[in-house]
């Protein structure tokens, strides 16, 4: 397996024999064809960070993320989920379908 | 390392979000003349109906032509959330003229897409578009030219009743 990207918490791999990705979360490591790392970037995309500095709109700063089809469930607080955000864009530039490149970012 | 994400997906993920974008906007189209055609139906302009019916059916297969070319270069596409849409109109050339403000903000966000896509060299996305570039040309076309025709026919006495039965001119 191949390190593609690793952020402060997570570590992004691809593995070329199986065709399909892995992030390691410290706790497990998860397997993920592209489709669920784009179901991912979907997901995170779709956070409302800003309301982790809420209290009314999220009072205690975390989410909930389900992946691969609910196979594994996260509870991720705020810094977490930031990390995972930079892996995921990070990772995506490096696996070469983000038009962002390394140096811009 | 082997290019799995490419061969895989075919277009940037930029684009595929600026795509999933106007899938939205597609479905907020469509939703919104359901709700044009609903007022026609209430009051009383039956074959604007018919015309808001058919449009809201046309978006619909613009939103479908952009999930399934989501589908084929392997993206992600998302089925949309469709919220806000506005039932109250003040009269039938309201309708119609938010019909074309509703078109034109639909061009922009097309050129937009087109612009981005050139800017990242994705020529399959930039060459997807063409058609519904060409298809907003029209599109804008047809209210213009309903507009006109109430501006000709006037909303006076029997006049907007006029106005129905002409736009049976742009249901083909
Ligand atoms: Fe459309
Ligand atoms: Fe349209």
């Amino acid at each position: 397996m191949n390190v593609v990207f690793q952020s402060t918490y997570y570590t992004l791999y691809q593995a070329n024999n199986e065709r399909c990705f892995y992030i390691d979360f410290g706790q497990k490591t998860v397997r993920m064809s592209l489709c669920q790392l784009l179901s991912l970037r979907h997901k995170l995309m779709s956070i409302a960070i800003e309301n982790h500095f809420d209290s009314d709109l999220n009072s205690h700063g975390f989410e909930v993320l389900m992946l691969c089809n609910k196979e594994h469930l996260f509870v991720l607080n705020t810094l977490e989920i930031l990390d995972l955000k930079k892996l995921v864009d990070h990772g995506f530039m490096e696996i070469g379908i983000s038009a962002k490149t390394v140096a811009i970012v | 390392m082997k290019d799995i994400a490419r061969q895989s997906m075919s277009i940037k993920v930029e684009s595929m979000d600026l795509l999933n974008g106007q899938i939205k906007m597609e479905a907020h189209a469509s939703a919104t003349y359901l709700a044009m055609a609903s007022w026609c139906e209430q009051n009383g302009f039956f074959t604007s109906a018919k015309f808001f019916f058919k449009q809201a059916e046309e978006e619909r297969e613009h939103m479908m032509k952009i999930f399934n070319f989501l589908v084929d270069t392997g993206g992600n596409p998302i089925s949309p959330e469709v919220t806000d849409i506005n039932h109250d109109y003040s009269s039938i050339v309201d309708v119609f003229e938010s019909t074309l403000e509703h078109e034109v903000k639909v061009t922009q966000s097309i050129h937009n897409i087109v612009k981005k896509a050139r800017e990242m060299g994705d020529i399959a996305t930039e060459r997807f578009l063409d058609w519904f570039v060409m298809e907003q040309v029209e599109e804008e076309n047809t209210i213009r030219d309903i507009l006109d025709m109430i501006e000709v026919t006037g909303t006076e006495g029997v006049g907007l009743q006029m106005i129905d039965n002409q736009v049976a001119n742009w249901i083909d």
